[in-house]
């Protein structure tokens, strides 16, 4: 006998034979009904603005555009403002390729050490204030962890109340290899409870909100 | 009380109490003839044997279980100056029981009308000591069995309210276990005492003159090491203070 | 299923935390890291009053799993496995380590990245590493740490909190090249940074636990502060998962529901940093990812769970709630518990893992408070269980003679009530001899008690012989 069927068998004795897999979804589903009881109010009713609060609360940095095109002078305005040079990875999508960059040089591959990158986000979570990423081909993942400060576009119109909210568009959709909800910069409290940003991942998260 | 009949109460004063301070037991039985009880005390009763219950000696602890039912089912109430006896019967004689086709109905039955005294009091009773008075500042500590298992925490701080001259200072960590745990602070005395000297140490922190609490056991602990400590700090259980008592000896003070 | 590799903790645990309970260093680090972890909580849960709803809605989730384990797992393989992870099935820790060494050497890797996971620790996965010759690289900020110190977690959620700063810039000194510019946190963390940094890259394999695994998408979800679980699983040709199979969850929105609860009752945060799903190896065109997934379900005394009284510890999340409120745990730490799990949550998982015998103090070294139960987010009954281990123990005979002596003798007494009048008309006076004014400093038979405090001299007659004599006087 396998591993796996001593661990099923061991399990069917003590369960008995399952339920119909129907009823068994119909239960799973009914345990999420009512969701507004079992989670936390928005911090405000409007969505940016409660995903604004909640984002700057965990160290976020934001700052609000109102359409594409502005977003190479905001990347000009927050590199100027760190002090980081004018070299940054971007991730490989059309949209951004297709901006007026001006001074600005972007790069698609991302360095072990890269000071910067601009990302794109599919979705923002207002609950939570975070920021959500698919891999794919356009969409390198290290592109979110290496460099120090990671800075994401987010269109108002992706905005989503809540967990569930996000929960359910990735049902709907063909599901990538890594979907990852990045909520705040990275931070570690391993020595003596003291935080620290910038543990493993970006020190510093930037979000450029766009409205239109 | 006009017409109706007074509930009758069976009063289980803990064998702590009975050996170490009856007193205790004499404020108990006054409160509950004052809220207008009869109260009863069953000599049949010796230990709700809650020891052999957390030791994992079941067997002893379902006989204590059914002895004790049998000696106190037949009254209205069931009522102890102790948070932790009273779970031990509201909910260990269930549990204990429950494979017992004779006595799983009558313990539950008895689980139901089992209180711990000052819940009991304040939310059966509606009773409010009147004229009570006590120049002293005191803290109170919850102990664990009645603060998480039945519930009692603003019962005591609600009568409390009511002794005159009485000033009420909060505990850092109130309902933090003060490490007696039964059978706990000697089996395991060295972890024990670790936990027993933070909580002395915060009891000495309000200044208070009196502690109080609402389970012998924990005062126990709690003022033997606050006397090993040198702390004048008086421990007194809180139906002590509400029945006028707290004027003579405090625990250890003297053995009344 | 005992781990060989569990050699340090040899001495029984009173002699371990006899040694804790001497140390000041470390009731330092375990208040700093406890205290704020309690502060932090009780404020997530103040800004989240539908938090008790949430709670029931957790434990369901849990007890639904449960109760279905068998159609999830199955469920799970499949998606899984439809999105190109290979699912193993281990019955015990050593199945489990054989399975993750095996892929290890097949692929002919030299140096692994693991991001922490307790599973790892439970099935001894450090240790069956280095005998297969494999360079293992933990990368959790504390792992590291505690790596470095070459010792075991003592905390599921801070493995590293027995040890101080300074303990910890000691560390660094010799275990990074060049050792750090300064002691402060914020600098020695940026010292790790760069020193895990070029092994991330580097690594041949990279292995990690999971919070939950997703049955209806073969996901599974790391959730991490630091980023360091996308950095171990990402870079290496190899991600392998080892989880427990109690970690399942119908659906991601369900795990999300979980997730509520366990941030905050972790760490008081309300979502951690970086919540991951992996479901499956990079896909054709993909920009990075692994070649391959590997994912290990692990039994090691589950099902055996499942079948018995213990089977609602099945509901753990691991959030470390009932360690960071537990008396014991603040004053001994997590070593002293000897196991895998510490605390409360351990006191019942150890006798699992390692045997009743080896472990029978640690359900009995509890007060019974109920704190860890009010604070556990999918409302496990832990002191419950515990007295379950007890009552077996007592059964099984192995409890000390003196402990089953005693409570037999009083026992005995108990049951009549005469004999116990008796008794104490006698015992009490003889007790009183002892005492000087109200207190009783030294008693023979009685030093766990009155070496660490006085003893309120008892009465010179009990409440029930005064009672009798006064409702004698007044008919």
């Amino acid at each position: 006998m396998t591993a796996r069927d001593r661990i099923l068998s061991a399990i069917r004795a003590t369960l008995g034979p399952g339920k119909p897999p129907e009823r068994i979804a119909a239960e799973a589903a009914a345990l999420l009904e009512d969701p507004d009881a079992a989670r936390p109010r928005l911090a405000a009713p409007e969505l940016p603005e409660a995903f604004a609060l909640k984002a700057a609360a965990l160290g976020t940095t934001i700052d609000c555009i109102a359409t594409l095109a502005e977003v190479p002078r905001a990347m000009a305005r927050y590199l100027d403002a760190h002090g980081l040079p004018p070299r940054f990875a971007m991730q490989p999508v059309p949209e951004l390729a297709a901006l007026d960059w001006q001074g600005l040089a972007p790069h698609p591959a991302v360095a072990a050490d890269e000071p910067a990158a601009l990302g794109l986000a599919l979705y923002g979570i207002a609950e939570s204030g975070s920021l959500v990423i698919h891999s794919g081909p356009q969409n390198p993942i290290l592109l979110s962890f290496l460099p120090l400060h990671h800075v994401v576009l987010l269109r108002e119109a992706t905005l989503l109340p809540y967990l569930e909210d996000y929960a359910a568009r990735l049902a709907a959709q063909a599901i990538p290899r890594n979907a990852i909800l990045i909520t705040g910069p990275s931070g570690t409290t391993d020595i003596e409870g003291s935080y620290v940003r910038g543990a493993h991942g970006p020190g510093f998260l930037h979000v450029i909100l766009i409205a239109g | 009380m006009t017409g109706e009949p007074k509930p009758t109460v069976g009063l289980f004063v803990t064998c702590l109490v009975d050996a170490i301070r009856p007193q205790i037991g004499f404020a108990a039985l006054q409160l509950l003839e004052e809220a207008g009880c009869v109260v009863e005390v069953p000599q049949a009763q010796t230990c709700c044997g809650q020891p052999a219950l957390n030791s994992g000696d079941d067997r002893d602890a379902a006989h204590l279980a059914r002895q004790t039912i049998a000696a106190f089912e037949g009254y209205d109430h069931v009522v102890l100056p102790s948070g932790s006896c009273a779970a031990t019967m509201v909910h260990g004689y269930p549990e204990l029981l429950a494979g017992d086709p004779d006595w799983a109905a009558r313990a539950r039955a008895m689980a139901a009308k089992t209180h711990e005294i000052t819940s009991f009091l304040h939310d059966v009773m509606g009773f409010m000591p009147r004229g009570r008075r006590c120049d002293a500042s005191a803290t109170y500590h919850d102990s664990c069995s009645g603060l998480r298992e039945l519930g009692v925490a603003a019962q005591p701080r609600a009568l409390l309210t009511q002794v005159e001259g009485l000033e009420m200072r909060g505990l850092p960590g109130n309902d933090a276990c003060c490490g007696f745990g039964g059978t706990f602070c000697v089996k395991y005395s060295a972890i024990s005492n670790a936990i027993v000297t933070e909580k002395a140490e915060a009891v000495e922190s309000t200044g208070a003159d009196i502690l109080l609490a609402g389970d012998l056991g924990c005062l126990m602990n709690m003022a033997g090491k606050l006397h090993r400590r040198g702390a004048k700090t008086r421990c007194f259980h809180t139906v002590e203070v509400l029945a006028g008592r707290a004027q003579g000896p405090a625990i250890g003070e003297d053995a009344p | 299923m005992n781990a060989p590799f569990k050699a340090p903790f040899k001495a029984p645990f009173k002699a371990r935390a006899a040694a804790a309970l001497a140390d000041p260093v470390l009731k330092t680090a375990i208040d700093r890291t406890t205290g704020n972890a309690e502060r932090k909580r009780a404020a997530a849960l103040a800004a989240f009053p539908e938090f008790e709803a949430a709670r029931a809605r957790g434990q369901a989730i849990k007890d639904h799993v449960i109760a279905h384990l068998g159609h999830y797992l199955e469920m799970f393989e499949r998606n899984a496995t439809a999105r190109g992870a290979q699912v193993h099935w281990a019955g015990d820790d050593a199945e489990a380590r054989a399975i993750v060494t095996r892929i290890c050497l097949a692929a002919d890797a030299r140096l692994v990245t693991r991001a922490k996971s307790m599973l790892g620790e439970e099935i001894g996965l450090p240790h069956a590493l280095a005998d297969a010759g494999i360079e293992r690289v933990e990368t959790d900020l504390a792992e590291h740490i505690i790596q470095l110190a070459g010792e075991a977690p003592s905390h599921i959620i801070w493995p590293a909190m027995h040890r101080t700063r300074e303990q910890v810039a000691e560390l660094f000194k010799t275990g990074h090249q060049p050792p750090p510019a300064a002691e402060d946190p914020a600098t020695m963390v940026q010292s790790a940074r760069r020193v895990l940094r070029e092994k991330f890259l580097s690594a041949d394999i990279g292995i990690s636990g999971a919070n939950f695994l997703v049955a209806d998408t073969g996901a599974t979800c790391t959730v991490t502060n630091e980023g360091n679980a996308e950095l171990t699983t990402t870079p290496p040709r190899i991600h392998i998962v080892t989880a427990g199979i109690e970690k399942l969850v119908p659906s991601t929105a369900h795990a999300l529901a979980l997730l509520r609860l366990l941030v905050r009752s972790a760490t008081g945060g309300e979502m951690t940093q970086y919540t991951t799903f992996h479901a499956g190896p990079k896909r054709p065109g993909d920009a990075d990812g692994p070649e391959e997934m590997h994912i290990v379900l692990v039994d090691n005394g589950r099902t055996k769970m499942l079948a018995d009284e213990f089977r609602e510890m099945l509901r753990c999340i691991r959030c470390g709630a009932c360690m960071n409120h537990c008396v014991v745990y603040r004053q001994i730490g997590g070593h002293a518990y000897g196991g895998t799990y510490p605390g409360p949550m351990g006191s019942v998982l150890t006798p699992v893992l390692d045997g009743l015998a080896a472990s029978r103090d640690l359900p009995n070294a509890c007060t019974m408070n109920g704190r860890c139960a009010e604070v556990c987010p999918v409302g496990i009954p832990i002191p419950t269980l515990l007295r379950a281990w007890r009552r077996r123990s007592w059964r099984e005979g192995l409890e000390p003679g003196p402990v089953r002596a005693g409570i037999g003798l009083w026992a005995q007494l108990a049951r009549r009530p005469r004999l116990y009048r008796l008794a104490t008309r006698i015992g009490l006076p003889a007790l009183r001899l002892f005492g000087k004014g109200g207190w009783i400093s030294r008693l023979p038979l009685a030093g766990g008690w009155t070496d660490h405090r006085d003893l309120p001299r008892p009465a010179a007659r009990s409440f029930m012989d005064q009672y009798r004599a006064q409702q004698k006087a007044r008919k």
